[in-house]
C-alpha cells in the first residue's frame, strides 16, 4: 500500500493554443474580459520541463490513465515525445482533439504510440452547423476524415456532441453519422458555459425542454444502434427525470473523489477539474498530495447552491456543474446557468 | 507484440471476470438463452484456504450489481483486501511464493476495477465504452447506414472511401467461414519461409515470466476447482 493519491484519470492540458475557436469552448483561459483583474496564467513549458512535470505527476500519484487535451494537443510538435514517455510509464492515453490535424499518417503513428481512445467532436450532420460552432470552415470535413483515419488504422473513436440551441435538434442524424463512421460511443454533453462559451450563453444554452427532448432521442438511438451514450455534464434530476432514460449513462461532479478530474495545465498548475478556474497549486513547486489535500480541496468539494441544501439529492447532485457557476457568476455556490434556466422555466410554467 | 507483465495479468483477470459474468449453462432451455447458474457468494464454514480464495473470484456478479450505486467502489476495495489476505495465507502456508501471489492479486485487482468501471455511474467526461470488437451484425448495419448517409449528405469522396475501406477490412474478417479461416492459416503456413518458421507459443515475445505463467495457471486451476 502507498499513500499516493489514487486518481483514475489525470487531465493534462498540453497546450493552450488552438486552431479552432469553438463558440462553446470551456477552456478557462478563453473569453476572459479585457478588464479582468487577474487573468488565467498563459504559456506552456518546453519539452524537457513538460516531461519532468509528467514524471512528477506520475511519481506522486497512483494514476494509470492520462487524457491529453488542450487547446488542441496536436499543435504540440513534441507530442510524440510525450507519448513515448507515457508508454514507457505504462500509462493508458486518451486524446481529446478537434481532429483537424489528424491525417492518416498522424493517426497511424499516434495509434502506434499507444493512444487507446480518440475523443473527437461531431456537432451536427450538417457541415455548416458544425463549422459555425467550431468557428472554423472545413472543420466538419476534417473531423469525418479523422474518424475514418483512426478507424482505418484500428483505433477507437468516441464522438462528442455538445448540445446547444444551434444543433440540439440534429442529435439523431448526428448519432447516425457517428455510428456510420465507426464511433464506439457517443458523449452527449449539454452545453456547459465557461471560457469563450459564456460569451455566447444566450445564443447557445438549450432549454430544459430541449434537453429532455434530446435525451428521448438519445435513448431511442442508443437502443436502435446499440451505441453507448453517456451524458457527461451533470443533469439535475429536479429538472429532468434521468431515470426515464435507462439506456443512457448519467453522472455527477466527482470532485474530491478518486474519480475527480484533476487537471494539469501547460505550466504545471493543478485545478480540481478542467472547467474550473481554481488553481490549487503548481506541481513544479509542491507535491501533488499537498496540492489536492482536503485543506485545499474542501472549499471546492463541499460548495453547492444554498437552494439545493434542502434537497435529498443535494450533496450528490451538487446543483450540477459548480465550475460553470464559478466561471459565469463568480462563485461555486451560485446556481449554474442550466439550472437557472430550468428554475425560470418551472416558475414560468 | 510485447506486453507488459502487469498488463498481461490484468488482461487475464479481466477475461476471467468477463467470462464469469456471462456464464452460460449449455443445453438448458433454448439456444441463445443464457441461463445464469446460481453461485454461492460466501464461503461455507470450514472452507479450505483455496475455497475461500475462490469465492472472491465468484463475486463479480455481486460487484457488478452493486457498482451502480457504489460510486467509490467500496465493495471492490473490500473484495480486493480480502483477496489479498486469503492469498497471504497461501504464502504463509508455503503453497505459493510471494512473487506469484503479487501477480495473482494484480489480475484480481484488474478484474475488480474492470467490473466496477463497466457498471458504475458516470462522471464528468468519462464515456461508457466497450473496447471489444464490433460484431458482424453491427458491421453490416454500419455499412448500410454509411451508404444511406453517403447518399443523403455530401461527404468528401476520399473520406467516404476510407470509411468504407475500414469497414470492409473489418467485415472481411467476420465474413470468413471456418473453412476459409483454416485455408488462410494453411496458406500462411505454406508461404512461410523455412528461415522464418512460425514461432511456438513459448517463443512469442509476450515475455510472461515463470511467475506470470504460474500465477495464470493457479487462477485457472482455482476456478476449475482443482
Amino acid at each position: 500500500m502507498n499513500n499516493k493519491p489514487h486518481i483514475q484519470s489525470l487531465i493534462v492540458e498540453v497546450t493552450q493554443r488552438c486552431n479552432h475557436a469553438c463558440l462553446h469552448c470551456y477552456n478557462v483561459w478563453q473569453g476572459e474580459p479585457a478588464e479582468a483583474q487577474s487573468r488565467y496564467p498563459r504559456g506552456e513549458l518546453d519539452s524537457a520541463r513538460t516531461l519532468r512535470l509528467l514524471a512528477k505527476a506520475l511519481d506522486e500519484t497512483d494514476c494509470h490513465h492520462v487524457t491529453l487535451t488542450g487547446g488542441e494537443p496536436l499543435l504540440r510538435s513534441d507530442l510524440p515525445l510525450l507519448l513515448d514517455f507515457l508508454r514507457e510509464r505504462n500509462v493508458r492515453v486518451t486524446l481529446i482533439s478537434n481532429g483537424r490535424l489528424l491525417d492518416e499518417e498522424r493517426a497511424a503513428s499516434l495509434i502506434d504510440q499507444g493512444i487507446g481512445l480518440f475523443e473527437l467532436p461531431l456537432l451536427s450532420h450538417r457541415r455548416e452547423v458544425h463549422d459555425r460552432l467550431s468557428a472554423a470552415p472545413g472543420a466538419w470535413d476534417a473531423v469525418l476524415e479523422a474518424m475514418a483515419n483512426v478507424r482505418l488504422h484500428h483505433g477507437q473513436v468516441v464522438a462528442a456532441f455538445v448540445a446547444t440551441r444551434l444543433n440540439i435538434e440534429h442529435l439523431y442524424e448526428t448519432i447516425r453519422l457517428a455510428y456510420a463512421f465507426g464511433a464506439r460511443a457517443l458523449m452527449f454533453n449539454r452545453f456547459n458555459p465557461g471560457g469563450r462559451g459564456r460569451l455566447h450563453l444566450p445564443e447557445l444554452l438549450p432549454s430544459v425542454d430541449q434537453v429532455r427532448a434530446a435525451l428521448t432521442v438519445a435513448e431511442a438511438a442508443s437502443l436502435e444502434f446499440g451505441l453507448p451514450i453517456s451524458c457527461s455534464i451533470p443533469i439535475q434530476p429536479c429538472l429532468i427525470d434521468t431515470a426515464a432514460f435507462p439506456h443512457l449513462g448519467f453522472g455527477y461532479c466527482a470532485a474530491g473523489t478518486e474519480r475527480a478530474y484533476y487537471t494539469l495545465d501547460p505550466l504545471g498548475n493543478v485545478r480540481p477539474c478542467n472547467h474550473s478556474t481554481t488553481v490549487l497549486g503548481n506541481l513544479l513547486a509542491e507535491p501533488f498530495g499537498e496540492i489536492v489535500s482536503p485543506a485545499r480541496m474542501d472549499g471546492f468539494v463541499h460548495a453547492y447552491p444554498a437552494v439545493c441544501h434542502a434537497c435529498e439529492l443535494g450533496a450528490t447532485c451538487q446543483g450540477g456543474c459548480k465550475a460553470a457557476a464559478q466561471v459565469c457568476y463568480g462563485s461555486l455556490e451560485e446556481v449554474e446557468p442550466f439550472m437557472r434556466t430550468g428554475r425560470w422555466e418551472n416558475l414560468r410554467g | 507484440m510485447t506486453i507488459h507483465r502487469r498488463s498481461f495479468m490484468k488482461l487475464l483477470g479481466i477475461s476471467v471476470a468477463s467470462l464469469s459474468l456471462t456464464r452460460c449453462a449449455p443445453f438448458t432451455t433454448t439456444c441463445y438463452a443464457p441461463t445464469l447458474t446460481p453461485i454461492p457468494t460466501r464461503s461455507p464454514a470450514g472452507a479450505t484456504r483455496r475455497e475461500r480464495l475462490r469465492q472472491y473470484w465468484l463475486r463479480f456478479d455481486e460487484l457488478a450489481q452493486k457498482s451502480w450505486e457504489d460510486t467509490e467502489n467500496q465493495l471492490g476495495k473490500e473484495l480486493a483486501a480480502g483477496h489479498r489476505l486469503a492469498l497471504d495465507e497461501l504464502v504463509e502456508n508455503g503453497e505459493l511464493s510471494a512473487a506469484v501471489v503479487d501477480l495473482v492479486h494484480e489480475a484480481y485487482d484488474g478484474a475488480v476495477y474492470h467490473v466496477w468501471r463497466s457498471n458504475t455511474g458516470m462522471t464528468c467526461y468519462v464515456g461508457t465504452f466497450n473496447y471489444g470488437p464490433a460484431s458482424a451484425s453491427v458491421l453490416v448495419e454500419q455499412s448500410q447506414v454509411l451508404n444511406q448517409v453517403a447518399s443523403q449528405w455530401t461527404i468528401d469522396p476520399a473520406t467516404l472511401a476510407k470509411a468504407q475501406s475500414a469497414l470492409e477490412h473489418d467485415m472481411s474478417y467476420y465474413a470468413l467461414s471456418q473453412e476459409e479461416v483454416e485455408a488462410l492459416y494453411s496458406q500462411l503456413l505454406e508461404e512461410s519461409r523455412p528461415e522464418q518458421p512460425l514461432p511456438e507459443f513459448e517463443e512469442l515475445p509476450l515475455e510472461p515470466t515463470p511467475e506470470a505463467k504460474e500465477a495464470s495457471r493457479f487462477i485457472i486451476d482455482l476456478l476449475m476447482g482443482k
